[in-house]
């Protein structure tokens, strides 16, 4: 991971009417970091990253990549969201192609692509399959194989797992990790499963209740692979936890 | 095991019919049914002959269906092509549906029939009040139905198609426009059906050809075997389009399809 800034916010404040969601947000990603953001359920976890992604327009307040607003047009993002957004029309394959041939990549560099993505996550011999024919967590692995295939300066992901039993959930996990190490993406990943975020993340940002604001950035340097009973993976999951109370 | 259950479906429709066909037959032998219908072989005898031998002035009964069809097909075209596009663009834009949708609201209720005496007023007894009606009678379910599946186009798959950087007029194409092809046909398949219902309506009202005058010919000569074999001709090509139109929804939207 490099020390070179890659997403930058900026007392990013955000409203619904008279509702205070986000209030004066500021922090940095570095490149090639995977960021866990957690809090209390409905602290607008959600709304900070659609106002990221410019999904919402924020009330104040800057957020910038590679030391520019973000444009989506220019910068690769790719955003996955709780439920699953595969276009049901469209094979596993078609899925996967669907973000390069929006940007317009050539043949040979897409097929590549796909290749390489639906490999990793082992969708190969499903290639002809159509989403109502594979199970949630094949579905999932589409979606994750799509933003992976555009090779992302940054992947945004919010409570991907949520939906998913716990054994898919840690399988996926896993797959995500092999992912992110293969292609060193940026990963701003929202959960609400403290554990998780200890599992994957190289920091974690613990937000407050409403109006949200951060209380505090915690580094996680712990080794690959993790365990989950280890005493320091224990540790951080229990700094976090108390940090995260608001009763 | 998929094809045994197809052939036992078929053999109990088979089974269906002919129950229909000897029930017929035995009211018509043995009681006083026999004075209104004719038998079920008496009507089979006429059909054949009016496939071979004109009706009326210079047609046959394929004829006639063929007139009568080519009116739908322009009509339900028309009523088609319209009614996708005015069903999208209520869907999509703020604008166009606050502009629109009151008016077709109060359009919608009124039966395709009411608008006979207009269209004659209109256009006159000639083509383009028959294909009017039958343009009216499959505009409002196309509408209605592509209306609905513009409405309910996944607002997070449309989100993840501007992430990965489409704008808006890929995210239409390849987005808003394939989630509404099922809705589409939904309407297309009930407009069908409407827009045959109202050939049989326009050429009942003035016409010397089709399948409608063919019955209201029928019912002045007090020919009762014409009139059904015209209702038989009507169902079975009725049947075909639907058909047909299923398939073409199989085609198009195979990925609907479990297990396909």
């Amino acid at each position: 991971m490099s020390e070179e800034i890659k997403v930058k916010v900026e007392h990013l404040t955000k409203s619904f009417g008279d509702l205070l969601v986000l209030d004066d947000i500021s922090f940095e990603v570095k490149k090639g970091e995977f960021l866990c953001i957690v809090g209390p359920t409905g602290c607008g976890k959600t709304t900070f990253l659609n106002s990221l992604c410019k999904l919402y327009d924020i009330d104040s307040g800057s957020i910038t990549m590679n030391g520019k607003p973000i444009d989506l047009k220019r910068d690769d993002i790719a955003y996955i969201f709780q439920e699953y957004s595969t276009m049901s029309w469209l094979t596993v394959e078609e899925n996967i192609r669907y973000g390069l041939k929006i940007k317009h990549c050539g043949e040979a560099l897409m097929r590549e692509r796909v290749e390489n993505v639906m490999e990793m996550v082992g969708l190969t011999k499903y290639r002809n399959y159509y989403p109502r024919q594979l199970s949630a967590s094949m579905l999932q692995r589409v979606v994750i194989a799509r933003a992976f295939a555009v090779e992302p300066q940054l992947l945004l992901m919010d409570e991907p797992y949520g939906q998913l039993d716990l054994q898919l959930k840690y399988h996926l996990e896993d797959e995500l990790i092999n992912l992110w190490r293969k292609t060193g993406t940026t990963v701003i990943f929202i959960t609400h499963n403290i554990e998780e975020a200890v599992y994957l993340s190289n920091r974690i940002l613990v937000l407050t209740n409403k109006p949200t604001k951060v209380k505090e950035s915690i580094e996680n340097p712990l080794p690959r692979p993790r365990k989950v009973s280890a005493p320091e993976f224990v540790e951080i999951r229990e700094r976090v936890t108390e940090l995260i109370k608001w009763w | 095991m998929k094809v045994a259950a197809s052939i036992k479906n078929f053999l109990l429709s088979l089974a269906g019919f002919a129950a229909i066909l000897l029930i017929w037959q035995l009211g018509v032998s043995f009681t006083s049914v026999g004075n209104l219908l004719p038998s079920p072989w008496a009507v089979a005898v006429r059909f054949v002959t009016m496939c071979t031998n004109t009706v009326g002035r210079k047609y046959t009964l394929p004829m006639h269906l063929l007139v009568s069809l080519r009116r739908v097909l322009i009509g339900f075209g028309l009523s088609a092509a319209s009614g996708i596009v005015i069903g999208i663009a209520m869907g999509r834009s703020d604008l166009i549906r606050a502009i629109v949708r009151p008016l077709f609201e109060l359009v919608r209720p009124i039966p395709g029939v009411a608008w006979i005496p207009m269209a004659i007023v209109w256009f006159g007894i000639g083509e383009t009040a028959k294909i009017f009606i039958i343009f009216i009678g499959g505009f409002v379910n196309i509408v209605v139905n592509t209306f609905s599946g513009s409405r309910q186009v996944d607002e997070n798959i449309l989100n993840a198609a501007y992430m990965l950087g489409a704008n808006k007029v890929q995210a239409f194409f390849k987005i808003v426009i394939p989630s509404c092809v099922p809705y589409i046909f939904s309407g297309l398949q009930v407009g069908l059906s409407t827009s045959w219902m109202a050939v049989l309506a326009a050429e009942m009202v003035s016409a010397t050809e089709g399948v409608g005058w063919i019955i209201t010919a029928g019912q002045q000569n007090a020919d009762m075997p014409q009139i059904l074999a015209g209702i038989i001709a009507i169902a079975v090509t009725g049947l075909a389009l639907a058909s047909l139109m299923r398939l073409l929804e199989r085609v198009l939207c195979r990925w609907r399809v479990r297990g396909s």
